[in-house]
């Protein structure tokens, strides 16, 4: 192994990373706001993959990558104005319940429609090819799904620090009781939140099925390390989210150069020391969420 | 307010295990008479005892684990290796599957327990699908990977073959044991504090009790349910597929508790039952049964979160009151917090 093949790896980890984040900074700005666990999340990237591969096949993948969020976005907000919110004021158990019986009808709609086989969704035949990167050849798909996530991320940031809507939304993610007190539309507001929170899955599902494939259970296998990033990174940190996102992507990522069959198990052990060490997350803060 | 459960002269439990002895024996039966076939009645047992365990952890503790495949799933394997390797003794098995799911959930609780809430359950989940990646790769010599652990041996107890009935006679009787085991563990104090836990932590920790110890205990023992079941399992199937492990081994589990009613111990029994049965009779002629299953789920959830055993209760409040013409005094077990799945 040398320093090339080392700066690959780490690379690639920046990739697998990037996806983890994009559904993890959804699912922390869902239950920052609205205090609910979605374990639909996962798949709401499952659709945005299937969506994804549908709009490609028929148009081209420019289509897909601009048309699919936006319609993972609706399909947010048809989610929340038609379920969720009837479980704002019922018990956390019930939350998660609902969501996983969604995430379960969803994840076999899929499998109904298109099967349970692995779609052929590509990459785009430019980015297929590797291309010499200084350090080797590398996939340009996955420098673009690190763009796109690097892109994404700045975007939420600006939305979330400078706008008033982000406002609305971070004072929502201390005291949502307070902001609606101050007149302000809290519903309203937890229908857009909920549909960002979707639409950065949708986002993920339309630029990462190519690489994790086209499954009805691409959905739970993302979800689970994503929400260990979640806790991991400390609940209600969107920063916390980001890094141990990238933490979790590189684990995996050196870990198929040390010992490859670890690949699968390293997040759950890395999740494990976090726990015992800092039950409440890198940076999750005493009392905020608990 | 919260009272014992059950708390009720022996005489009456008495004829309550009397009853579920009568049930177990004529299940085989009872199913052929309702278009089912009498081999379905084992795997009803085995699930059922499964949703038992969990029923004292997620409708008396109200903790909702997604994670209890990994302990029905290492119960299985651990079993399906002594046949395999060790001896055909169906005793050695079980113990040792019961043992390794209890080992198992002390592990998981010790780590899991340390959040509340819908942190338990994201994290119940993700270790559990670690067990799961541990048994397909790295285990995989061991565990026979994709394929899960095949060719296990009929096991053997006083030298009776365990297959066909002496095997749902021995399921019958461990069921039997479990559910005389867990309805004294409900009446018992201990369970009353599981139960004021559900209710209010914060208010039973302030009274001096640490509620995590309960928890764990509480955990353990779904364990040890769930370790005994998957043991009974992979005896009787001479089989552990991969996917005992799997997430969807959990879901189907808490599904079945949540349509049974949970706090309750028989409901998460019957919603086994309901499921199981449905599943064999219907996905003949539905192909996505698990897409009806999981609207079905949806709708308990939604409009009917007590399950079948409330709407059951629901349904006899309603006739008696028909009958007597003026409004019924609930008892005190139907009272919210006591019976129903509210959990917070």
């Amino acid at each position: 192994m040398n320093a090339a093949n080392l700066s690959l790896q780490l690379l690639t980890g920046l990739q697998i990373g990037a996806i983890y984040v994009m559904i993890a900074l959804g699912l922390t700005l869902i239950f920052g706001t609205l205090g609910v666990a979605n374990f639909a999340h996962g798949a709401l990237f499952m659709i945005g993959a299937y969506l994804g591969y549908v709009v490609a096949e028929a148009t081209n993948h420019w289509v897909a990558f601009i048309a699919v969020p936006p319609a993972v976005f609706l399909v947010g907000i048809v989610i929340e104005r038609t379920l969720v919110r009837f479980f704002y004021n019922r018990p956390a158990s019930d939350q998660i319940l609902v969501t996983f019986g969604l995430a379960l009808v969803l994840q076999e709609l899929m499998r109904w429609i298109f099967g349970g086989t692995n779609l052929p969704y590509g990459t785009p035949p430019w980015a297929t090819v590797p291309v010499d990167i200084g350090i080797g050849y590398y996939p340009p798909w996955r420098l673009v799904i690190v763009g796109v996530t690097a892109a994404a991320v700045l975007g939420l940031f600006l939305l979330l620090r400078y706008t008033r809507f982000g406002l609305v939304v971070r004072a929502g993610m201390r005291d949502p009781e307070m902001l609606g007190f101050l007149g302000i539309d809290v519903p309203k507001r937890f229908t857009l939140v909920f549909g960002l929170g979707a639409l950065f899955a949708g986002i993920a599902g339309v630029i990462g099925g190519p690489i994790t494939g086209v499954t009805p259970d691409i959905g739970m296998a993302v979800l689970v390390p994503s929400f260990l990033v979640v806790v991991i990174g400390g609940m209600g940190s969107l920063a916390g989210a980001v890094i141990s996102g990238l933490i979790l992507g590189e684990a995996v990522s050196l870990s198929v150069l040390i010992y490859p069959p670890s690949t699968q198990i390293i997040v759950y052990l890395i999740a494990a020391v976090v726990l015992l060490w800092r039950p409440r997350g890198l940076l999750g803060v005493k009392g905020v969420m608990e | 307010m919260i009272t014992p459960f059950g708390a009720r002269s022996r005489y009456r439990e008495f004829w309550i295990m009397s009853g579920v002895a009568a049930v177990l024996a004529a299940l085989p039966w009872l199913l052929t008479l309702i278009g089912g076939y009498t081999e379905l009645a084992t795997p009803i047992l085995l699930w059922g005892m499964f949703a038992l365990g969990f029923d004292i952890l997620l409708g008396f503790t109200g903790l909702l684990s997604f994670g209890h495949a990994a302990f029905w799933g290492l119960g299985g394997y651990a079993s399906g290796m002594i046949l395999l390797r060790v001896s055909n003794d169906l005793l050695l098995a079980v113990a040792a599957g019961t043992v390794v799911g209890g080992a198992a959930s002390a592990l998981l609780g010790y780590l899991t327990l340390r959040r509340r809430g819908i942190y338990f359950s994201i994290l119940t989940l993700a270790f559990a699908e670690m067990f799961y990646y541990a048994a397909l790769a790295p285990l995989q010599d061991w565990t026979g990977g994709d394929n899960g652990l095949t060719g296990i041996p009929a096991a053997q107890l006083f030298g009776i073959a365990m297959k066909g009935w002496p095997i749902y006679a021995v399921i019958a009787a461990a069921t039997f044991a479990g559910i005389y085991v867990a309805r004294r563990i409900a009446r018992s104090p201990y369970g009353l504090i599981l139960r004021a836990i559900k209710a209010n932590e914060t208010r039973v920790a302030s009274t001096g009790i640490h509620t995590r110890h309960y928890k764990f205990a509480a955990f353990v023992i779904s364990g040890l349910y769930a370790g005994l079941a998957g043991a009974l399992s992979a005896a009787y199937q001479t089989y552990v597929p991969t996917d005992a492990l799997h997430w969807t081994t959990s879901g189907q589990l808490v599904m079945m508790a949540v349509i049974g009613g949970t706090g309750t111990l028989f409901g998460p029994m019957l919603g086994a039952g309901i499921v199981l049965y449905l599943q064999n009779v219907l996905s003949a002629t539905i192909p996505q049964w698990l897409l009806v299953q999981g609207l079905i789920f949806m709708a308990f959830v939604v409009f009917l979160p007590g399950g079948v055993v409330e709407a059951g209760r629901r349904l006899a409040r309603a006739l008696s009151r028909g009958r007597k013409r003026q409004p019924p005094v609930p008892d005190a077990a139907s009272v919210k917090g006591v019976g129903s799945v509210h959990a917070d």
